[in-house]
This record gives structure tokens, sequence and C-alpha cells, in this order.
């Protein structure tokens, strides 16, 4: 009998094995009990999930009326009609929203999956150390599954259980199965939650294996745009999320002192990723900051623009976020592709077992257009070998990238002004008006547009004229791709404890108005530039601010007055007037995390597998709140739907709706704003805070009124109402030019009131709304919804009721 | 009266894939477009802030806003009204918010006098008035869908045909609605 890995065998007992399939140690260093529900399944949280949209609504906005899933299909579900199988179109809805956040749970989760395997191939189990300062080292594990993990591979049992939860809530996606749109949404939830534990799991086990910076405030600045690659250099782009392949590249450079011949240049997330290596607390065999040597090529939205602009001589594709034509346009300009990842495998041939040498050879003398190879060791040595080789044969095709000044006005001169372009254009950019301008020498509309456009290349594909666009606005903007030239800073990672100590009572009585956390890509609506707008708007008013991913690089392309960044601008701490990049999308866990601390290390809380106490106290007391500007994949609706069962309200830009759902508020039904007074379970009709928990914003403009707003809590002292209330009211006398219709409900005293403006709005309290105010001692006697106390301690959990009244 | 603008052709949306299902907006022409608000007993005017693009159609609202109909400014839309010296029936709204409200039978109104029975929009980003039509389409069919903007809408029920390169007819497609209205 083979001997398996658990196993024992007991001497003179023949053909018998006793295995054990883990050894529980002793329960020491955590002095918490483990909480109410450890490793939550389907219906365990389903209780908080209906506290929260009893009160925020589920608001759906059907993109397809049809219902085409099985073959009863299609169903015409128009006006809420029941398809064949018996579901409603609002059920129907919340499948699919259930579908999408699943699809985004599901890639956070596999990416973290890939790497533990990978890293525990590579280095072997490692001791989870987040360093001193970080003590509740992972939140979302700890408050989810009651674990406190060790060593990388505590880590698999967290992903087990999630794995065994998302093939749970994809079942119930069967035709007859869940039948209920509030159920749906409670499984969307459930879904939301795994993806923040996906995301924390992935971020965690790179940070370790990769050692990449624990919380440091002073990650370093790092290269970032087209214009940084070197082009005397071959030019070795790593596009996608996972890092493994990617830091494979970066050592082989290092250790085959190639630096001089290659320039390493990350899109998306593996860029943020790839500059975070070797920033952390020491290595064995990681060089201290080698991730700094490579640089960031952009964001995804950029991606063919690059190709456009002939940055790259060879690309190597991970996984997540990768244009699915990745293949075509790279061959066509004789660019070789290495998916390095099973999820992309492009229908290329798998070399993984070849030899490098033979690999290389094919690809640089263009007998395969791309290869798989699956070894991350072997994929990053292929890349590098790969474009120094094939630079010198590319020479004719790079030569040819940019339309010669004949050719951009031939084609601008065909536009016929159809206008069809227009229509299938996302941000709708009267592309035909930049070809008329062009034809008369007026470059102007092609450059200021060039950061609105996505890339899409839908223009491109309906153009009778088979213009190429893209190739338009590359060759309208050589000056710009040239110096595009910034710096940003390297992910830093989870938030401190020792910040969290500084941070966590100015956030709750609301001293500090808020965090507001900018995440996902920076599409839409207009442009890149709203992402960097909205950040320095919130630091300046002494918001904290935190960005990953994309949403970071793309911040990172615009400077102030005196030519700095905004990382040179702010600086990176999680405090109050700071600009934090904590890293990559999984990192985005870190944003969680950091709620989840104030509760701990501030309240006091105990996190341990007591998720819908941590997310009540986040709701109630936390002043954070997450936008989504620009973000095109399912990832995000994982991401924000995660949020939201944390208690953190998200706004999202215009192109949201596609995501089908929004949850929100009504200020006019008193009874949803019912809280317990969990000092003695009194019940007491508060003002809406925050209003909503997923809402859709029209303009970059409302996305920072709500931001603002959403930021209001109970919990807020008079001070902190005060300056909360100031930030909303200023935002909507800047941009709005009045004040906000419902100020008045977010005041219980006098002292909420915004200094600036206090003896107008108490006079408006007066006269417009018959509020009693005591002239002489300034105070309000009668009018709001409930006074302002200091010790209120507001709840929506019956068991967080200390004494009953 | 005479019709200088056809508002009936052209049913495309202006995002080429955005059809949402067997139900689709007929386009109408303006004198019947006006006439059905003008019947209405309670219109909503729905602007955005598209209409910063083309800021004569605030001037074009604010007329449509003094035959009485109730108007919600959405996103930063409020401050075309207020630099314009117009706030009478004029309310800040987020559009999000404002198409949940209308779900609800319970729901007064931005005025207090009860819910709308026609739901009018013009100069809201394309995409987002779409959906939010859908919503209504799907939820709340006892309001009337009504689109005056420059593109076709599919969810509506009554749109005009889609005029988004040709300005000028497009407003006068507009006056002439608005026209109706003042009779």
């Amino acid at each position: 009998m083979g001997k398996v890995e658990g196993s024992f065998t007991v001497e003179d007992m023949k053909n018998v094995q006793i295995n054990i399939g883990a050894v529980v140690k002793e329960e020491d260093e955590w002095d918490q009990p483990m909480g109410p529900f450890p490793n939550p399944s389907i219906a365990t949280l389903r209780d908080w999930d209906f506290k929260l949209t009893d009160r925020y609504r589920i608001y759906y906005n059907p993109i397809c009326d049809r219902c085409t899933l099985c073959t009863y299909g299609p169903c015409d579900l128009t006006g809420n009609k029941r398809g064949a199988c018996g579901i409603t179109q609002e059920a129907h809805q919340g499948k699919i929203v259930l579908l999408a956040v699943l699809i985004g749970c599901c890639a956070h989760c596999a990416h973290g999956r890939h790497l533990y395997h990978w890293v525990l191939e590579k280095y072997g189990d490692m001791p989870f150390d987040m360093g001193p300062q970080i003590l509740v080292d992972a939140p979302l594990t700890r408050t989810i599954c009651g674990i406190k993990p060790k060593t990388i591979k505590d880590f698999g049992p967290v992903l087990s259980y999630i794995e065994e939860e998302v093939a749970q809530l994809l079942a119930c996606c069967h035709t007859g199965q869940e039948a209920s749109y509030k159920d749906f949404d409670s499984k969307a939830l459930h879904a939301g939650m795994l993806d923040s534990l996906g995301k924390e799991v992935s971020d965690m086990i790179q940070i370790i294996a990769y050692d990449m910076p624990r919380g440091d405030p002073d990650a370093p600045l790092v290269e970032i745009g087209m214009g940084t690659l070197d082009q005397s250099k071959a030019i070795f782009i790593t596009y996608g999320h996972n890092v493994a392949g990617a830091a494979e590249s970066i050592f082989y450079a290092e250790d085959n002192n190639l630096w001089d011949q290659v320039d390493i240049g990350g899109v998306c997330c593996t860029a943020i990723d790839n500059t975070r290596i070797g920033e952390g607390l020491g290595h064995p065999t990681i060089k201290k900051n080698i991730g700094t040597k490579s640089k960031v090529a952009g964001a995804m939205g950029w991606w063919r623009k690059m190709v456009r602009a002939g940055v790259m001589d060879c690309v190597m594709v991970d996984e997540q976020c990768v244009y699915c034509d990745v293949l075509e346009e790279c061959s066509a300009i004789k660019v070789p592709v290495i998916a390095s990842n099973e999820k992309i495998l492009l229908g290329l041939v798998d070399r993984t077992n070849d030899p490098a040498d033979e690999i290389v050879d094919d690809l640089v003398n263009y007998r395969v257009p791309g290869v798989i190879v699956l070894d991350p060791i072997k994929a990053g040595e292929v890349g590098i070998r790969t474009a120094i080789a094939v630079k010198p044969k590319r020479t004719e095709a790079q030569a040819n990238i940019f339309l010669t000044e004949e050719e951009f006005k031939k084609h601008v001169e065909s536009c016929t002004q159809c206008n069809t372009c227009a229509f299938v254009c996302p941000p709708h950019i009267r592309i035909a008006r930049a070809m008329e301008e062009a034809a008369e020498g007026n470059l102007e509309p092609f450059s200021s547009t060039y950061e609105i456009c996505v890339g899409c290349r839908r223009c491109e594909q309906v153009c009778p004229q088979d213009i190429p666009i893209l190739k338009c606005y590359a060759y309208a903007n050589q000056e710009y791709i040239k110096n595009q030239k910034f710096k940003m800073r390297a992910g830093r990672g989870p938030v401190l404890d020792t910040e969290i100590r500084i941070v966590g009572a100015p956030l709750c009585l609301g001293t500090i108005p808020g965090i507001i956390a900018l995440v996902g890509c920076a599409n839409y609506p207009n442009g890149t530039k709203e992402c960097y707008d909205i950040a320095r708007e919130f630091a300046r008013r002494g918001y904290i601010v935190v960005t990953t991913g994309c949403m970071a690089m793309d911040m990172s392309l615009y400077t102030d007055e005196e030519g700095r960044t905004i990382w040179e601008e702010f600086p990176g701490a999680f405090d109050g007037g700071n600009v934090c990049n904590i890293g990559s999308c999984v990192s985005n866990a870190h944003a969680h995390g950091a709620g989840i601390k104030v509760a701990t290390i501030y309240a006091g809380r105990n996190e341990r597998a007591n998720y819908d106490d941590i997310a009540d106290y986040v709701l109630n007391k936390v002043g954070v709140c997450g936008i989504a500007w620009g973000a095109m994949s399912q990832k995000a609706a994982s991401i924000a739907t995660g949020f939201n069962r944390l208690g953190v309200p998200v706004v999202v830009e215009p192109h949201g709706v596609m995501y089908r759902r929004a949850y929100l508020g009504r200020t006019d039904v008193k009874e949803d704003w019912e809280l317990i007074d969990a000092r003695d379970g009194s019940k007491v009709y508060c003002e809406p805070a925050p209003e909503h928990l997923l809402y859709v914003a029209e303009t970059k403009e409302e996305a920072m009124l709500m931001l603002a707003k959403l930021c209001i809590r109970p919990s807020d002292n008079s001070s902190g109402r005060m300056i909360k209330l100031t930030h909303y009211c200023d935002i909507n006398m800047k941009y709005f030019g009045q004040m906000p219709p419902d100020w008045p409900i977010y005041v219980r005293s006098a002292g909420d009131l915004p200094l600036v403006y206090k003896e107008k709005m108490m006079k408006e309290l007066e006269e417009k709304y018959g509020w009693k105010i005591d002239w002489k001692r300034k105070k309000i006697l009668e009018g709001p919804i409930r006074p302002a106390e200091v010790a209120f301690d507001p709840t929506n959990i019956e068991r967080k009721i200390r004494v009953r009244k | 009266m005479e019709m200088a603008v056809d508002t009936t052709k052209n049913p495309v949306p202006f995002d080429m894939a955005e059809f949402h299902g067997p139900e689709m907006a007929k386009t109408y022409n303006t004198k019947v477009i006006g006439s059905i608000i003008k019947k209405s007993k309670r219109p909503l005017l729905v602007v955005g802030a598209e209409l910063f693009d083309d800021p004569v159609m605030f001037d074009k609202a604010i007329e449509i806003g003094k035959t009485g109909i109730t108007i919600a400014a959405t996103a930063h839309s409020i401050k075309g009204f207020i630099d314009r010296g117009y706030t009478e029936n004029v309310y800040q709204i987020g559009f999000n918010p404002l198409a949940n409200y209308l779900r609800f039978d319970d729901w007064m109104g931005l005025d207090g006098k009860g819910q709308y029975d026609t739901f009018i929009l013009m100069g809201i980003f394309y995409k987002f008035a779409s959906a939010t039509f859908s919503a209504l389409k799907n939820f709340k069919r006892d309001i009337r869908r009504i689109s005056i903007d420059r593109y076709y809408h599919v969810s509506a029920e009554m749109s005009f045909g889609n005029l988004a390169f040709k300005p000028d007819d497009y407003h006068a497609a507009i006056d002439e609605v608005i026209a109706v209205l003042k009779k």
C-alpha cells in the first residue's frame, strides 16, 4: 500500500491505514473565542443581508428583457412576466447579478489558488509574517473563517472553503433552483464576501513569497508610462494580473545581467505587482528593491494604444483583463506572445516541456505566433530571451508602426462623416469631427480625446471606409506617447495596526471625514483624468484616499501646477490628506481589512468568525465609501458587492448600469432608518446614513457629492458631523451652485452645523422648516430627527444589546 | 400646426447593440408627443448633465418648466438652471435614486403632491438613460415613458428617432413640443 501524506502504519496490523486529515492545534496565541459564524455557508448570514436589502432596496435595470439560459427559452420577461420555468424578471436579474459576482470572485480566488500551488512548489511553505507593525494580519480570513494563518499552507483550507461555496452558489443558478430575487441578492452578497477573502489570500501569498511591502507608506516611486520604456533596448511586456511568470522574467534579467539589453514593462495589475517585488522584510533569494527595475507601461485601458504605438517586442500574458485578440494584434506587428497561465491559452501549442532554446528559436523566427509555457520560470526566461533576440528582426515592422503623414492624410480625408463610429463608441467620441479637423490640419480633437478613447476598436469594425482609427490616434499623439513619463508609488500593501490606532478615533467620531477607496479601471466616462480629479479633491479635503490597480496607474498620469504627480503631492500613509496606493486588484482586500481593523484595534471588537458584527460596526461607525469610476469587468461587480456586505457604500460611474443592480435607500420611509441603541435595546429613528449602498452616478461632480454624503454615519459626534456636512455642502456649492436640498436631515444639534454656514442655516431651519431655535444660546430646541448623543451606540443586530430596557 | 421636423425616422439606438427585448419604443412626431405630455396629470421632466454640452437646451427645459411641468435636474445640471435664474419648479436629485423612487406607488414626488404618471427624459448619458427606461418598463409599467432626447430610446414607450447629429432639427423638434404644451 502506498503511503500518503498524513498517514502512519501501526506495526503488526496488516492492510490498516489510519488517515489523519489535519492536526488541530490547541488554541494558543489568540485570546478570542470562536465567533458565531466560522466559514459561513450560503444561508448563515442571510439575516444580515436582508437587514441590508430591506433598507437599501434592490433596484434592477435589465439590459436584456429575455431569459435564454435554458431550452424553454427564449422567454420574454418584460414587465416582470414569468418565464416557462416560473422565474420572474426580477429573480432572473438577481441570477445574472449573482453570475457576474461569481465570475469576479472566481477570478480572484483562482488567482490565489494558482499562486498558492506555485509558491509552495518554488519556495516551500513559508511563515506568514506581516512584520512588527501588523498583528491583525489577515483580517478577512480571521473574520470570515475564524482562523489565524501561521504559514502560507494555512491559506489552503481558506481557498477550499471559498471553492466549495462558489460551487454551491453556482448550482443555485441552474434552472429550477432559487426563485427569490432577494435570495439571489443575498447569494450575490455572499459571493462578494468570498471575493474579498479570495483577494486577501492572493495578496498575502504574494506579499510573503515575493517580499512585497508590508504597509510601507514610503514605498518607492517607480516609473510609469509608455515613454519610460527605453526603445534602445528590447521591451518585454508582462500583461495581466498574476505575477508568477513576470517575477521570473525579472529574476532572469537580474541573474543574467541583462538590464542593459531589456526593459520589462507591465500592463494592468501585473505591472503594479512587478514593482512591489523585494520591498518587504527581506527574502533569502530575492534582491532588495528588484521590482523597481521594472516599469509600469500602463493600465489595461491603454493596451491597444500601446500596440498601435509599437512599444513592445515580446508579450507574456497571464490572467484576467487580457484582450481576447491579443494574439492577432501582436502578430500583426510581429510581436511573439507567451501564454503563461491555463486560464488564457489562445489556441496555442503547449511547449512547457520543450527546451527553452527550441521555444525561443521558434518564436524569434516566427514559426509560431506564440506558445504556451506554463512553468513560470521557463516562461520568464523564454520571454526575456525572445524579446532580446527578436528585437533586431522587428526593425521593419517597427519602422511601419506609425502611419506616414500621407497615409494619415489619406485616411482622415476618406471619412465620409457618416458617424457610424459614434454609435458604437462607449464614450461616444465624435470621431468624425476629429477626422474632419485633422483633414484641415488640426490634430487637437485627436489629442484631447486620446485618453477618453478606451481602445475598444468597435469604431474600426464598423467603419465603412476601413479607416484604422486607432492608428490615426497613435499618429496624432506620437509626441505624447514619447513623453508619457511619470512616477507612481509602488503598492504599499496592508494598513498598519499603528496607522489604525492613530486614525481609528477620528474616523469613528468623524473628524477625519472618511476613507475614499478608488478601485478598478479608470476607463469611463470621460477618460482617466477624472480619477485623478476625484482623488485630489478628497485628499485636499483631508480624507484618507486609498487606491489600487489601474486606478492607481491612471491617476499617476497627471501633475499639479508644480509638476508633481499625485504621489509626490501627497504622502502615502493611511491618514487624512494622504493618498495611498495599496497595490493591485487583489490588494483591495486591504481596504476591507482597514475597516475590520478599525473595529478590532480601535473599538476592541472580536473579529473572529464574527462577520455580521464587524459589518454592522463598519456600516454604522466607519465613514468609508468606495468608488469604481470606469471599471469594466465582473471583478468590479464582485469587489463592490463584497464592500457592500461589509457595510461599505460604493459609487459607480454611469456605464456601471451594465452591472444591472443598485442598492438604494428611501429617505421618505422613516421605518427604514430605525436603529437599535446597543446600550439598552431602545429603538431610535435615525437620519439616513449612509443613504445608499450601491449608487450609479451620472457625472464626476455627482460622484464626489455622493462620496462625501455616503461617509456620514449615525455615530458621528458633533464635531465630526460638522466636518462631514461642511464637505457635503461645500461640494454641492462648488459644483451644483446651491446648498444640497437634504442637508437639514443630517442636523441633530447646532453643533453639527458647518461653521461657515451656521447662522444662515439656523435661520433657514427656523423659517423654512419650522424648527425651534433658541437664538440666545444658539441651540436647536425642536426639529431634528433625533438629538445628538455622544454615547449612542447604533447597531442593527439584536445580540449586540448589552442591557435590555 | 406645421411640423418642420420628422422625428419618426431613424429608430436606431445610439449604442447600436442596445436592444433590450421584444417590446421596443415607437417613434412619434412632435405633435403627438406634445399632446400626450399635455394630457398627463402628473408629468415629470427629467434632465441631466448632457445639457451642459448644448446649453440652449437649458433654456428649452425652462420653457417646458414654465408650462407647469416639474423638472428633476439630475447630476449637477441644477447649476444650469440656477445660472439662468430659474428655480421655480426644479429639483436637484440623482438619476439613480429618482428612478428608485418612481418604482413605489407611495412616493409623494419631488413636490410632495404624489407619484407621477408620465416620465419625460432628455439630456442624460445614453446608456444610463436607456437602462433606467428599462427599469421602468419592467417594474413600473403604469408610468408612461417618453423620450424627448436627441437619441432614439429603445426602452421608452414613445421616442424621437435618432437626431444625434442634427442639432438644428433636434432644437426645432423640442420647440415644436413646447409649442404644443403652450397651446
